[in-house]
């Protein structure tokens, strides 16, 4: 028997104990299930992946990186919560198992070979947690050491990419002679790029280039890279490295996650590690490395999270939020903050213009820019992420809500400028963005609900309706159906403002309208 | 005292042994090195002794392997004299030195199952742990293999009133040599397929007065209140002191687990066509069975081979076989 692994020890239990009725089977080989680990022969079934990934979460936040931060909650039932300190800010104990962001959102990351920013100050853990990402893909801590990418003042598109061979350059006829030496790094199943905002802006290109097609070139050559996760660190995420990071390489960054600070009263687990003279991610546990199979597998599972339409619709209206801006377009389509940002308008000016509304109700006057369409699909998938890792198999509006912050974060940016943040409760979030973006999804949804959209979505009764698709529809109903549109269209413009998810709703409306005339002219035809 | 071979392996190891106890402590802050020593002396000794005299080469590995096992039993709080368990000690003490040959083979497989095992029954209530031991001890000389003593103990496990593990028992129990398989039933001699077809067909068989399951938790039992009770394909769903229980039952013993509402609402509350009840009697087919509870509001619930019968003025429930 080897000696005890201090480190190595995974949790029996199931991590995530569900509630739901289903058919028992009592296994007799529990008989020899307990507190003494057997060899093969005692081992129980394989475990499905969404409890390895759990596993594996809770071997990293017990054993390797120390991060008892809970930031994204969950209750089942009601929790207890007490006002603390002058700010009287909420201390809640979440009554359901709760997660450290700091762990749990790169483990996602992982799960579906995303691309994840560490943010947050030196020391505290973000390099490590990446490696950690790349041992848990089955390599050995040296490899992924080896393989990282450190950013740095002079690297190089060579440095980053690989060199042509020095011989074949003197010797070559033509491009095609030349053989590149490819960075090993680019054929890793996770990628790691420490603190990229060091690396000079050319490169950065070159890194996008890798980053967003999944493919490098160098003097024509093509490498392709194989699918990958990817883990970026940075000590500023506001652009203070030692080069600005260009807007196209951050916007392919599909969650950001904060390194906190380090809880003095762990301290005893950083003297065992000093005392026992061993580093964590030495000694993952076997049993949570994963497979590029058992990967590909968890991505299809994860991909097949139904995500319902209540939950869904939750989001549309939240996305509806940002983009209108009033006075940036003459012509209704265009009436769009990124129709100001490509102007190069003075926005100052522009929103001076545009008065009238509740500025401070209105969600939109928050930021400076609208959602993409990238990270609306990251939102999507980590929300689907975050389901299948809790061990749904649909969406929960609250998955929603928690991992939502931590895709937005380097994507919607807020507007200081806006009234909301001028009010005294709301100062902190001009600091803490992703109690910012929380706060901005609740505030969406107590709208949502109180335009009881749930219940009373005549646009989405009449999408509904165009879903269902239009083969027999006769001229005659698609003449009423157009009539019910426009008659909406005249309902919902009466001496109204014009807010966001309106605006979204009169373009779908016309949408609609569009279609339907389209069909009744082809019916004409026939 | 311990015995001089025990003592010459600890005396020859003392640095390395002395390392894994400190090791042991920083991972088990409240490990107390009175009871690991008491353990060692109690539980590990004899089955040193034991592997000493069957194979006298491999008793250092198995001591090591004893004692790392020993360290985290007792480090746990489930060995030794304060150990939640007891019943650990006694196995390690009793039957470990039954199974020497095996042990000096594979030390951590025989003493990790039974230890998990031990510790298992024990925590079944209304499991029959000495029996196990007794059993399986009476075996012990006819177990060559790991396997065979992992089927063995499933098998005796079942007949130790852990009902639930009845399929997988009678799966164990077909790897087993036929005449080991029946030995572990208490039926040499007899056809070990005939004896199978009836054990799978007739989860009674061998107990026609079936049993008494609960009693009131004021006096050790498992419900607060008079139970209810609904039939299910694996067992009974019981409903007591607003908690839901799955009631697994048959010839060798009763077992409790928890159940949800749901399936206590989508359980079977029909009376089979074949059951009866007048008054305090219960008729099954032709036979009749006179209850010990007064007549009037009993209800009665049946699976495929079990009755269950409960009264507002007990808190046990009465299983009877149907057949």
């Amino acid at each position: 028997m080897s000696a005890f692994n201090l480190f190595q020890r995974l949790s029996q239990a199931p991590t995530k104990p569900k509630a739901v009725p289903a058919a028992r089977q009592f296994d007799v080989a529990d008989l020899y299930q307990g507190p003494i680990a057997l060899g093969a022969e005692g081992e129980a079934a394989a475990r499905p992946f969404d409890e390895k990934l759990r596993q594996a979460y809770f071997w990293i936040v017990n054993h390797a990186i120390i991060s008892p931060h809970y930031d994204i909650e969950y209750n089942d039932g009601p929790s207890q919560t007490y006002s603390v300190g002058d700010s009287r800010r909420t201390l809640n104990l979440p009554s359901a198992q709760s997660y450290s962001s700091f762990i749990l959102l790169p483990l996602l990351t992982f799960a579906t070979r995303r691309k994840c920013l560490f943010v947050g100050g030196p020391g505290r853990g973000k390099t490590a947690s990446a490696l950690l990402m790349g041992v848990l893909a089955g390599s050995t801590v040296k490899e992924v050491k080896r393989a990282m990418q450190h950013g740095h003042p002079q690297m190089t598109v060579a440095d980053l990419l690989g060199n042509p061979l020095p011989a074949d350059l003197v010797n070559a006829q033509s491009m095609d002679d030349i053989r590149i030496a490819w960075r090993a790094w680019l054929g890793m199943r996770v990628k790691i790029v420490d603190e990229y905002n060091r690396i000079p802006t050319r490169t950065q290109s070159a890194l996008l280039t890798v980053m967003g097609d999944n493919y490098a070139e160098v003097l024509n050559h093509i490498y392709e890279c194989p699918e990958a996760a990817w883990y970026l660190t940075a000590n500023d995420d506001q652009g203070g490295g030692t080069y600005q990071v260009i807007e196209a390489l951050r916007d392919r960054v599909d969650v950001t996650v904060q390194a906190l600070a380090f809880n003095p009263r762990f301290l005893n687990e950083l003297l065992l590690r000093v005392e026992e003279n061993v580093r964590p991610e030495e000694l993952v546990p076997p049993d949570i490395i994963f497979t590029e199979g058992e990967v590909d597998q968890i991505g299809e599972s994860i991909r097949q999270v139904g995500i319902p339409d209540a939950v869904r619709r939750r989001l549309e209206f939240f996305a509806s939020q940002f983009e209108l801006f009033e006075t940036a377009g003459g012509q209704f389509e265009y009436m769009t903050k990124d129709t100001a940002r490509l102007a190069g308008a003075d926005r100052g000016a522009a929103q001076a213009a545009d008065n009238g509304r509740d500025r401070l109700k209105d969600l939109g006057c928050q930021t400076l820019n609208g959602i993409s369409v990238r990270t609306l699909m990251a939102l999507l998938i980590y929300a689907k992420a975050m389901a299948y890792f809790r061990g749904n198999g649909e969406v929960e509006l609250e998955d929603l809500r928690q991992v939502l912050p931590f895709v937005l974060h380097n994507k919607l940016q807020p507007d200081p400028d806006a009234p909301f943040f001028a009010l005294p409760e709301n100062a902190a979030y001009r600091s803490d963005r992703l109690g910012w973006l929380r706060r901005l999804f609740d505030l969406s949804n107590d709208e949502f609900n109180r335009l009881d959209l749930d219940r009373d979505d005549p646009v989405g009764v009449l999408s509904a309706e165009f879903d269902l698709g239009l083969d027999g529809v006769s001229e005659r109903e698609t003449l009423a159906r157009l009539n019910r549109i426009e008659k909406l269209i005249g309902e919902r413009t009466k001496g109204r403002k014009l807010y966001g998810p309106l605006y979204d709703d009169l373009l779908k409306l016309k949408y609609l309208h569009q279609r339907y005339t389209n069909y009744r002219s082809w019916l004409r035809s026939q | 005292m311990i015995s001089p071979a025990f003592a010459s392996i600890l005396a020859s190891g003392r640095a390395q042994f002395n390392a894994r106890a400190a090791e042991a402590r920083r991972r088990f802050p409240a490990l107390d090195m009175a009871a690991f020593s008491a353990f060692l002396r109690d539980g590990v000794d004899p089955l040193v002794v034991a592997v000493a005299a069957a194979a006298p080469e491999r008793v250092g590995g198995v001591t090591l392997a004893a004692y790392d096992m020993a360290l985290e039993l007792v480090g746990h709080g489930l060995a030794g004299p304060a150990a939640k368990t007891p019943f650990l000690n006694t196995v390690w003490r009793e039957l470990a030195p039954s199974f020497a040959p095996l042990l000096s083979t594979a030390p951590v497989d025989v003493l990790g199952m039974l230890s998990n095992a031990a510790l298992h029954i024990a925590s079944v209530a209304g499991a029959r742990p000495a029996q196990w031991q007794r059993e399986l001890a009476a075996l012990a000389a006819r177990i060559a293999t790991l396997a065979q003593l992992r089927a063995v103990g499933q098998v005796l496990a079942w007949r130790a009133g852990v009902a639930h593990f009845r399929q997988g028992a009678l799966a164990a129990a077909d790897t087993l040599p036929p005449a080991l398989a029946l030995a572990a039933f208490g039926e040499p001699g007899a056809p070990w397929p005939q004896v199978r077809a009836q054990l799978q067909e007739n989860p009674w068989r061998g107990n026609a007065d079936g049993r008494e399951f609960g009693s009131f938790t004021g006096l050790g039992g498992a419900f607060g209140t008079p139970p209810l009770v609904r039939a299910s394909a694996d067992g009974f769903v019981v409903y007591s002191g607003e908690r839901h229980y799955l009631l697994v039952a048959d010839a060798y013993g009763a077992v409790l687990h928890s159940a949800m509402a749901q399936e206590f609402e989508q359980a079977n509350a029909d009376m089979p066509a074949s059951v009866r009840l007048d008054g305090a009697t219960l008729q099954i087919g032709a036979r009749r069975i006179e209850l010990d509870v007064p007549a009037g509001d009993m209800a009665i619930a049946a699976n495929a081979h079990t009755i269950a019968v409960t009264s507002p003025w007990t808190h046990a429930i009465r299983l009877l076989p149907l057949a």
